[in-house]
């Protein structure tokens, strides 16, 4: 176990500086920030001071292993549009985006699995086609129109929760409702197809053959198996929220990272994209290592 | 609940072997929602191949002052049936004509995410540890790279094309399938069956395509199906965010991010749009789960029986 | 997450007694529609910068009112000295909310600030641009301010100049200003909200308004949803399709001009049969009151009418795509390349609805049989092709744009829009230069008049650009409060002025 943790750990750490590699260079090619910060009407030596300040005025090549001299000191650089440490800034959105993503998950999980397993127990049942018609309409309609038809219903004409914003318990509830749905949808039709594999495999048949007339043990049987690849579109999803929600923070005045994400690259403030990106990303190996621990826990047959 | 114990039902006597085609027809039929979601996607495709020859000067002709004309109002040209957008251009012509772009952008990114991103999960799960290693850091880099801002990042370096946000969406999907990929085949390789074969003598390929991947296959079809979804929704996120599909192009994702404004006082700018959406990946998904049903030999019983159906 | 329970159960209960509650009766919110990246008085004059900061925190040294012109405010009178150098009395008895003195020292440290290379600071590039300020402290509470080269209009200029502690560094931004105005600066939760409340020490009267708090939303439904939800004051900018409810909806003049700035170097932009088409072919009325807002008015100059000098007597171009197709035959006819693909760009986001303002007039230009392309670009890459220096091999381009100007006088859009050392100009006419040097250097009426040869020279003799509108701004106001807004609302809102009903 511990090697697995150690290699993984290594493999992270490439990964992470594979992931640098492509921000830094990308990022930077799509232009120069210094027209964004100065005032439009700046004369042409103010403009390069600020690139001189900002290290923008010197080759490419040279700002990236300066950055990355710095980063092994664990000097993650300066925001230009808000002069301050370009991780205070980072770490006080994922603070936010991390609570966010870690209840609507749950949610998503429990509920999910839950119904579409019920749903795979009896197909083409009531059950299952109120499940699947739902599920597949919540995953398919745009979240910034749930989002506003849901400020408008609930908020404005029903007054039941805050429109927006952070403060109290009740302004969670609107984002994390508008964010359950899209994953939920998603894992539920999935935990739904691979359960009607599962019940119908040879295994269970096997069961039932030996008399195992227990319907939860068949059950808890199946979505054993069943369970492989639902874990892997759940991380899927799971990685998608600890990005940044940026439409529902866009809507909701959420101060999380995903938005803040979108904003630095607009601004072109390079620092905060890049830690922002690093932040997310190891939440995400991290959360892959679980989901790698989680398969062999499931199936021992496979291992590392 | 009875046939869950009807555990292996005895195949029904065939009088005449019937055509393959007639066959599959009378089970697409015998499923209601399935023959419906057919007809739909039918049509969907012929507005795609047909929609811009026949409306594209309809579908672009603005009147300002007729700008969001409201629906149902039969006395108008049928194009304005479903009431008119903020330049006052037909909804239902613009819909028709967007059905192009829009299908063009959701199936091209999801083939070539799905092709690209189940071959090396294949791979990942079956082939040394070395090539393992190194497409699961690739894997890794795509999917902790926000998909959005991978979006904006290669779209502000390149046009916003039709073709480019193919690309971008493409790649941003491609972990999902790697990922399942690899997790199926880690599970199947240890199967009776593929070590029998693997005992026996198959090569490598063989064993791929004809034993691991039909096993892999029907899970990935249904990301698949719903990852159509997924991505007329993420192109209808950038256009939220501005990026993405420029006007005059026009898709449904752009469609519904333009009435986004004006939800409050002309739902159907937006309604119509994302009700194509949602009405497109409704019909691709119970045709994926016929489809499912009808290829699975275990399950085929319920397509042909029906009067023995009582779920 | 189960130790959390406790927690949240009892945060739940708190809030319940919060969510219910609204504000105190003597505090308002006020929903903004983008967070402030910082929060430096020397560039107050940024809308979302000045809507907090702008005479709540900072005070400046003359200050320009709508309605009645110039006033006193930190300064108590001026004169001119002669020379370009005048003298400004301050107010005595004004101290900082750090509990110092403010004196001309003060002032002079902030005029230093301002043009501190090292921080380029709004208000210095903006409004003394060109312009080499240096003062005299005739003693503590006596100034002389002299421009070079000298500016008639120095008392108005000092409208913009926000006065700060002369300990304010001048090589980094603030994070916390500290200022002379009614209000101090409380608390930034960053992503979350600015809290400011009244300055007990504060010189003048003081204001009904005891705190505020600014929030952020960058949805227009949103902010309008939140007046009406009775979780917001003040929504200073809405869309035009959110400002549905005559009793909480105001709509004011915002001092913005919306225009599409012509290539001039460029075939066939650079012939003026076919600017005049590209004017000729805009129904500019068909826009009103479906795209914009019923009271946009059509523009001649870049401008608001309320401007010295805006010639009143300028007519808009009429719609007439017929006369704009014969000038382009005509053009063609002696070799125009008027087939030559044109570029169209907008700016994304720069105004609610600009993207269907775009595609209208891209197909008004493909009705009269222009090739034209139309791109829709971020504010970056819309810089890069707005200001100079302008790319290379860019090709026939035409540039959205929207212009702000509540200062009463054309003076700073002149320069940097047409003259040939503009940063956004794309001419350069010897006759433009002169004439905008001359207005500068009068006074009174002969100011005015100069001010309108030009608007009369830019608009019909070299048709250097096509006007569009004077745009219309919409906010929302709770019933409870007494306030409406004005021209000022775009760039600043004094909390002082608002009243309970």
């Amino acid at each position: 176990m511990l090697n697995f943790l150690g290699k993984r750990a290594v493999a992270s750490g490439i990964s992470l500086v594979g992931l640098i590699l492509l921000v830094f260079f990308l990022s930077r090619l799509t232009g120069d920030p210094t027209g964004l910060y100065l005032p439009l009407d700046a004369s042409e030596e103010s403009r390069n001071q600020f690139r001189a300040i900002h290290g923008l005025d010197k080759p490419l090549f040279v700002q990236f292993l300066n950055y990355m001299g710095d980063l092994i000191r664990l000097d993650f650089g300066e925001s230009i549009r808000r002069s301050e440490p370009a991780i205070d800034v980072v770490l006080r959105g994922f603070a936010w985006t991390l609570q966010l993503a870690l209840i609507t998950m749950s949610l998503v999980v429990v509920l999910a699995i839950t119904l579409g397993s019920l749903a795979a127990y009896h197909v083409g049942g009531v059950f299952d086609r109120i499940a699947t018609f739902f599920s597949l309409v919540g995953a398919s309609a745009p979240d910034f129109w749930v989002a506003i038809v849901a400020i408008v219903v609930f908020s404005v004409t029903l007054g039941w929760v805050p429109t927006s914003g952070t403060g109290t318990v009740w302004h969670w509830i609107l984002p994390i409702s508008v964010l359950f749905i899209r994953p939920f949808g998603l894992i539920l039709q999935i935990v739904r197809g691979s359960m009607i594999n599962a019940l119908g495999s040879a295994y269970v048949k096997t069961a039932r053959a030996k008399g195992i007339k227990n319907r939860p043990i068949i059950f808890v049987h199946a979505l054993r198996n069943a369970l492989l690849p639902v874990i892997t579109v759940i991380g899927d999803q799971a990685a998608a929220l600890l990005n940044g929600a940026v439409v529902v923070e866009t809507i909701f005045g959420f101060p999380g990272v995903g938005k803040l994400m979108i904003d630095s690259i607009l601004q072109r403030d390079f620092t905060v994209v890049l830690a922002a990106i690093m932040v997310t990303a190891m939440a995400i190996f991290l959360m892959n290592i679980l989901i790698d621990i989680l398969y062999s826990i499931l199936d021992p047959r496979i291992r590392y | 609940m009875a046939h869950i114990d009807q555990v292996s039902p005895t195949q029904p006597e065939l009088p005449d072997a019937p055509n393959p085609i007639a066959q599959t027809l009378r089970m697409l039929w015998n499923d209601k929602f399935a023959f419906v979601s057919t007809v739909f996607l039918l049509l969907v495709v012929f507005c795609a191949v047909f929609g811009p020859l026949l409306f594209e000067d309809i579908a672009t002709k603005q009147n300002l002052r007729g700008r969001n004309a409201p629906p149902f109002d039969f006395e108008k040209h049928w194009l304005f049936w479903l009431g008119g957008d903020a330049l006052g251009r037909p909804l239902l012509a613009r819909i028709i004509v967007a059905a192009q772009n829009t299908i063009f952008v959701a199936a091209g990114a999801v083939f070539f995410s799905l092709v690209i991103g189940t071959s090396l999960g294949l791979l990942a799960g079956y082939t040394t540890h070395n090539i393992s290693q190194v497409i699961m850091r690739l894997a890794d880099i795509i999917m902790s790279f926000p998909s959005l801002l991978l979006a904006v990042i290669v779209l502000f370096m390149l046009e916003s094309s039709v073709f480019n946000l193919v690309i971008v969406l493409a790649i941003t999907r491609i972990p999902i399938y790697l990922r399942t990929a690899r997790a199926e085949t880690l599970e199947v390789r240890e199967r009776m069956f593929v070590q029998a074969a693997r005992v026996m003598g198959a090569s490598t390929r063989r064993i791929i395509f004809r034993h691991i991947l039909p096993v892999v296959f029907p899970t990935l079809i249904t990301i698949a199906t719903l990852d159509f979804a997924f991505v007329m929704l993420a192109e209808s996120s950038l256009s939220f965010l501005g990026i993405g599909i420029q006007p005059p192009e026009i898709t449904w994702g752009l469609m519904v991010s333009q009435g986004r404004p004006y939800l409050t006082t002309a739902w159907w700018l937006s309604f119509w749009p994302g009700l194509a959406i949602i009405l497109t990946t409704l019909s691709l998904n119970l045709l994926s789960h016929w489809m499912r049903t009808a290829l699975d030999p275990a399950q085929r019983w319920r397509l042909e029986n029906v009067g023995k159906k009582n779920g | 997450m189960n130790r959390k329970t406790p927690l949240v159960a009892m945060s739940l209960l708190a809030s319940t007694l919060a969510f219910g509650a609204h504000a105190q009766s003597n505090s308002v919110t006020v929903v903004l529609s983008e967070e402030l990246e910082i929060v430096e008085p020397c560039s107050a004059t940024k809308s979302n910068v000045g809507r907090v900061l702008f005479q709540n925190i900072s005070e400046t040294v003359t200050e320009m009112d709508p309605t009645t012109g110039l006033q006193p405010r930190l300064a108590e009178s001026w004169e001119d000295v002669g020379n370009g150098t005048w003298r400004f009395k301050l107010r005595e008895g004004v101290t900082f909310s750090d509990g110092s003195a403010m004196d001309a020292e003060d002032v002079a440290h902030s005029l230093v600030r301002m043009k501190s290379e090292a921080i380029a600071c709004e208000i210095g590039a903006k409004f003394f641009g060109g312009i080499e300020i240096t003062s005299n402290i005739v003693d503590a509470h006596t100034i002389d301010v002299t421009a070079n080269p000298a500016q008639p209009i120095l008392p108005m200029l000092m409208s913009t100049v926000t006065v700060t502690p002369s300990t304010t560094p001048l090589d980094k931004f603030v994070d916390h200003p500290i200022g002379t105005g009614p209000y101090t600066f409380d608390e930034y939760a960053r992503g979350q909200h600015i809290k400011l409340s009244a300055n007990p020490s504060y010189w003048g009267d003081q204001p009904t308004v005891q705190s505020a708090t600014y929030v952020f939303r960058a949805d227009s439904a949103v902010r309008a949803a939140m007046v009406a939800a009775g979780e917001a004051d003040i929504a200073p900018n809405i869309a035009l399709q959110d400002a549905r409810d005559p009793a909480m909806d105001f709509s004011y003049p915002n001092s913005e001009t919306v225009f599409l700035r012509l290539e001039h170097a460029y075939a066939p932009l650079d012939d003026r049969r076919v600017r005049e088409a590209l004017n000729l072919a805009v129904d500019r009325e068909a826009f009103v009151g479906t795209i914009l807002a019923n009271g946009t008015l059509l523009a001649t100059g870049i401008t608001p009418p309320s401007t010295i000098g805006y010639d009143h007597d300028l007519k808009p171009y009429a719609y007439d795509p017929e006369r704009a197709k014969a000038l382009l035959a005509e053009a063609k006819a002696d070799g125009v390349p008027v087939d030559t693909e044109i570029t169209l760009i907008g700016r994304i986001n720069n105004f609610a609805n600009v993207l269907e303002t775009m595609e209208a007039l891209h197909a008004m230009y493909q009705d009269v049989g222009f090739n034209m392309k139309l791109e829709m670009v971020e504010v970056a890459e819309w810089l890069e092709r707005y200001a100079k220096p302008f790319p290379a091999d860019r090709g026939p381009e035409i540039i959205e744009a929207q212009h702000d100007n509540a200062n009463g006088d054309p003076v700073f859009s002149m320069y940097f829009k047409y003259h040939s050392e503009g940063q956004q100009s794309g001419l350069t006419d010897p006759k433009v230069d002169a004439l905008i040097a001359e207005a500068t250097a009068a006074t009174g009426e002969a100011r005015a008049a100069k001010w309108s040869e030009l608007f009369g020279y830019i608009h019909e003799e070299v048709i250097a650009d096509v006007m569009l509108f004077h745009m219309v701004g919409f906010s929302r106001v709770n019933d409870r409060l007494d306030f409406a807004p004005t021209i000022r609302t775009n760039s600043e809102l004094q909390l002082s002025q608002i009243e309970f009903k």
